[in-house]
């Protein structure tokens, strides 16, 4: 029973946290709408770019300008998700750790990586991603007619939600480290700039790169292994997709448990 | 430039550089930022030409050398003045450089000359001995050198000025990264920092034309790889850019005039 009522629990105080963030968000609308905005450009830049190369040649890598379009939008989904409820993991690499702030999110009654998260649910700017990458989705996958059968339309959220899980432990891993080395920004940063890689074909780069975004830093699950799928039916990697992802998010929570055990709060 | 003013604000260069000790982190964070950009563009346009497209005449290795070649003037352009800026004002520390008996945005060009030189040194040189390392690129002309370097000079005030201006748009708004990711995207695909403006369709290259920002990457790099008519040629690329540069010097002149009048500080 109580695994169900903690569950409850949780979920009724992300929606209420989440209303807040909603309150918050019609406070600065100006804001919201440059944040949002910002990363709408930036992906309307990307998409430029991606049409530019699609002028010379007909397809790259063995990907069509309409498949290349389809990855880079689902790219965006768990991207989006994860800004929106993970984005004070940059505030805990850059400064919680250093100026002692982070005890704040011990003594609450609920567990300390929900407590953290929560103070910035539903950050508005992820909204531009999520937005501009269904509508990516969308776009592409009109012009594509995609067979859309009952079974990719079940698994495409859980693959979006995987991909969510692996962005959300790697950003939570990288951020732990802030725990012995007091700031992992610089570490983190590293780590989600090469997320950058993910949005294109991986049969573009060098193969060692490609074992690094599949094994090392799983950013390939979240974007190519899922559009494969979706796009021509490769399941066979799908299997990894889970274990990675089932991996992944034990492996952040394990680190996370023992920084939060080793950490001290400042004398004041 | 008497040596009176020389020495005015040499001190507000001296104290940059010395600050600069405390974010070496963010040298890093530049260099990977810049390696992952050029790795991904460069893969993107190797897979153009694999498929036999030979984009706006230029051959691969003389498209690597700009794609590369642009992130460093990014680099050389990213001065640090936006956030500084953006951030005095956030802190209402405006209030003290008000009383300072020099010109303000006088003195962030001071201060932001040293960040752009040890960008240009410390981090442009290791990303591109690694690229020079890897990849086949194009050795430029002794006057090509020559002439770059006289445009990297200007793309320098450019760059200055549009960062100026985006600090002060502070003023306005308190979502300031969220401007920084506008200006960033917008910027840099306009500059020709992702895509050189020949590639461009007959329309986006007109605008991209008719904006300052290609200045910034575009007309240097036109310079430094041989892509002009004759002298003439040559020389309107500069006088375009020279134009640019003190156009935006005044606007941002004006902008910090408007922005000191309805400057409002709490407490103090």
């Amino acid at each position: 029973m109580r695994p169900v009522s903690t569950t409850v629990r949780y979920v009724r105080l992300t929606w209420q946290l989440s209303a807040v963030s909603v309150h918050r968000l019609t406070e600065y609308r100006m804001d919201f709408l440059l944040g949002a905005g910002g990363l709408l450009l930036r992906v309307v830049c990307q998409v430029a770019v991606i049409g530019m190369v699609f002028r010379q040649v007909p397809e790259i890598a063995g990907w069509h300008y309409d498949q290349v379009l389809f990855l880079l939008g689902f790219s965006l989904l768990p991207r989006g998700l994860d800004r929106m409820f993970t984005d004070q993991l940059w505030i805990l690499a850059r400064k919680l750790v250093q100026n002692g702030e982070f005890f704040r999110y011990l003594i609450r009654p609920v567990h300390p990586l929900f407590s953290l998260l929560s103070e910035r649910f539903l950050y508005p700017d992820g909204f531009g991603e999520l937005l501009t990458g269904a509508g990516l989705v969308w776009y592409a996958a009109g012009r594509l007619t995609l067979t859309a059968d009952t079974t990719r339309l079940l698994v495409a959220p859980v693959l979006v939600l995987c991909g969510t899980l692996i962005l959300a432990s790697i950003k939570t891993l990288f951020a732990s480290l802030a725990f012995w080395t007091t700031n992992s920004f610089p570490a983190l940063y590293a780590a989600n700039q090469l997320g950058d890689f993910s949005g294109y074909p991986l049969d573009l780069y060098h193969p060692s790169l490609r074992w690094l975004l599949t094994w090392l830093l799983p950013y390939a699950f979240t974007a190519y292994v899922p559009a494969s799928y979706l796009l021509f039916g490769r399941a066979r990697p799908l299997p990894w997709l889970f274990a990675v992802t089932a991996g992944l998010v034990a492996l952040a929570l394990a680190v996370w448990h023992r920084g939060v055990d080793r950490y001290e709060m400042t004398g004041s | 430039m008497t040596a009176a003013t020389l020495r005015r604000y040499a001190p507000f260069a001296v104290g940059s550089l010395q600050s600069l000790l405390r974010y070496r982190s963010m040298f890093l964070i530049n260099a990977l930022t810049a390696t992952t950009a050029v790795g991904v563009q460069v893969a993107l346009w190797r897979a153009v030409y694999a498929g036999g497209g030979l984009p706006g005449g230029y051959d691969l290795p003389r498209l690597t050398t700009y794609v590369l070649l642009a992130q460093v003037l990014a680099l050389f352009q990213s001065n640090r003045v936006d956030e500084e800026v953006a951030g005095e004002v956030q802190r209402g520390d405006i209030a003290v450089s008000l009383l300072r008996p020099v010109s303000y945005p006088l003195a962030r060009f001071a201060a932001g000359l040293p960040v752009s030189l040890t960008n240009a040194t410390l981090v442009a040189v290791p990303v591109v001995v690694l690229y020079a390392l890897s990849l086949p690129l194009s050795a430029p002309s002794p006057e090509g050198v020559l002439l770059f370097g006289c445009s990297a000079v200007l793309s320098l005030v450019i760059g200055f000025g549009v960062n100026l201006l985006v600090g002060l748009a502070g003023f306005v708004t308190t979502n300031i990264w969220g401007v920084r990711v506008v200006k960033d995207s917008v910027v840099a695909f306009f500059a020709g920092q992702v895509v050189p403006l020949a590639l461009m369709p007959g329309p986006l290259a007109a605008v991209a034309r008719a904006l300052p920002f290609q200045g910034m990457v575009d007309g240097p790099l036109r310079l430094l790889l041989g892509r002009y008519h004759g002298p003439l040629g040559a020389a309107a690329i500069l006088g375009v850019q020279l134009a640019w540069a003190a156009a935006l010097s005044g606007l941002a002149a004006l902008a910090w005039r408007g922005a000191v009048r309805r400057v409002e500080v709490l407490g103090g």
